[in-house]
């Protein structure tokens, strides 16, 4: 009885550091969103590995290994790195945002979420369409400037909050002052 | 470029409207349970269906399970509704017992009122034997449906052990032919899925346990099967409630209350007139 009463309080123990260490780690995004990044820059010819504080992609028009000194056109980043306590109904909405260097938004796509009704909600591209060219200075706000979603009101809610809170922190840190209108 | 700070009526607002229609239901419900009413049980069926089902499809389901299970519950400031159903759903169960399957489930309404409706003649009573296996059967789906979660994280496994989309009114033809199968089944066998199939239920029926204030029973009830007849629930065993199985739909709380059916009275007013013409 004794055994059985350490083992259990052993496996209890162990799970909670192995939840622990897990929480601690970056959530899980695709790990060569090369083809997303395209997408969001179809005028890049190439982009810089994830790095930086906070984590992100720059995008380039001509390859920096020939022209070092040519600024970036424009910045991509996870929402999952930047607002990572931003959750849904079930778990954070993993989205790839892109903004050129006057914090005007050149696109969001949505790779993965857990909600139960992510189907009808952000998965469709209707959502991450409204997004294109938005200013962050725009509210941000369902059923105002984004699209309200009937039954969905809680995801669409933590998507659109997401895509705003990181795209201005991104902004504050990394865009020149002088540049964002 | 500073953070973008919302005031609470930015907050508060969008939610304004459905936090007081919701508290309105719950309200409706829980007055509809003490006054005993048919007629209040019958208004409260209609608005979870139209409200809570077809309007929000707002229901307690597994996947709310899922998210206790691996900590991912939504925020709390953006989602006063879900908390607020779910501190009901709780409480509600810890003090009366499963009040939610028997009058906030949309689903549960509404197979309630397919009951209503559904020719009498077309029922099959399940028998005992067969009845307590069945009752099972939702505790194991419970606990596959939760392993299954653990180990694959995948949530939308709740679109085959729960009826609950049936709401948002979108399904693939496979779903649409199950659903089809199930309401069927309920046609001949009351409120099938919530007796022996649904995670929810179970999960409720679990906490049930701990239920404070339950139904009382008379000394009479020993011998009496008046009641044990009429539950449509197959929750009354001769003496005993089963306290997991019970939804507190009333209709056994009606019969003890009615002096005219139930043996309790009719055997204190033989009494009392007993004692009257026999006064030596």
């Amino acid at each position: 009885m004794k055994h059985l009463q350490k083992a259990a309080a052993l496996i209890l123990t162990l799970g909670a550091a192995g939840a622990f260490a897990f929480a601690a780690d970056r959530i899980y995004t695709l790990p060569d969103p090369a083809a997303e990044l395209k997408r969001l820059f179809p005028a890049a010819a190439a982009f810089s590995p994830l790095a930086g504080q906070p984590l992100h992609f720059k995008a380039f028009a001509a390859d920096p290994k020939a022209n070092p000194s040519a600024p970036p056109i424009g910045i991509a980043f996870w929402t999952t790195d930047l607002v990572p306590q931003e959750h849904g109904y079930h778990g954070p909405i993993h989205i790839l945002v892109g903004m050129d260097m006057t914090g005007v938004l050149t696109g969001v796509i949505v790779t993965y979420d857990s909600e139960p009704y992510g189907y009808f909600s952000v998965q469709p591209p209707k959502f991450a369409a409204q997004f294109k060219g938005k200013n962050i200075r725009d509210p941000f706000r369902v059923g105002g400037d984004v699209d309200a979603v009937s039954r969905a009101s809680i995801t669409i809610g933590s998507a659109a909050r997401a895509i705003r809170d990181s795209s201005r922190a991104v902004a504050k840190q990394l865009l020149p002052p002088e540049g964002v209108k | 470029m500073e953070p973008y700070v919302e005031s609470w009526g930015e907050i508060l607002g969008p939610q304004a409207l459905d936090l007081a229609l919701l508290t309105g239901f719950l309200a409706l419900s829980l007055v509809s349970f003490f006054r005993k009413s048919v007629s209040l049980r019958f208004v409260t069926f209609v608005a979870a269906v139209a409200y809570m089902g077809f309007a929000k499809s707002r229901l307690v389901s597994v996947v709310d399970m899922f998210a206790v299970a691996d900590l991912s519950l939504p925020i709390f400031k953006y989602s006063l509704n879900s908390y607020l159903l779910w501190v009901f759903v709780i409480g509600s169960t810890v003090l009366w017992g499963r009040l939610y399957c028997g009058r906030i489930c949309a689903y549960g309404a509404l197979t309630q009122l397919m009951d209503a409706v559904v020719p009498k003649r077309l029922r099959v009573d399940v028998p005992l034997k067969i009845e307590v296996h069945a009752n099972r059967i939702k505790y194991g789906l419970l606990a596959g449906v939760l392993a299954y979660f653990l180990v694959t994280r995948d949530v939308s496994i709740y679109r085959w052990v729960e009826p609950f989309w049936m709401f948002g009114l979108f399904g693939t033809t496979g779903m649409w032919v199950g659903l089809g199968v199930l309401l069927l089944a309920t046609v001949f066998v009351r409120n099938l899925y919530c007796r022996f199939l649904c995670p929810v239920g179970a999960m409720l029926g679990i906490l049930s346990n701990l239920t404070v204030f339950r139904i009382k029973r008379w000394a009479e009830c020993n011998s009496c099967k008046l009641c044990e007849k009429t539950c449509e629930w197959g929750a009354i065993r001769g003496p005993k409630i089963i306290a997991s199985e019970c939804v507190r739909c009333d209709d056994c709380e009606r019969l003890y209350m009615d002096q005219q059916k139930c043996p309790h009275w009719i055997i204190l007013r033989r009494k009392g007139k007993m004692f009257v013409s026999s006064p030596g």
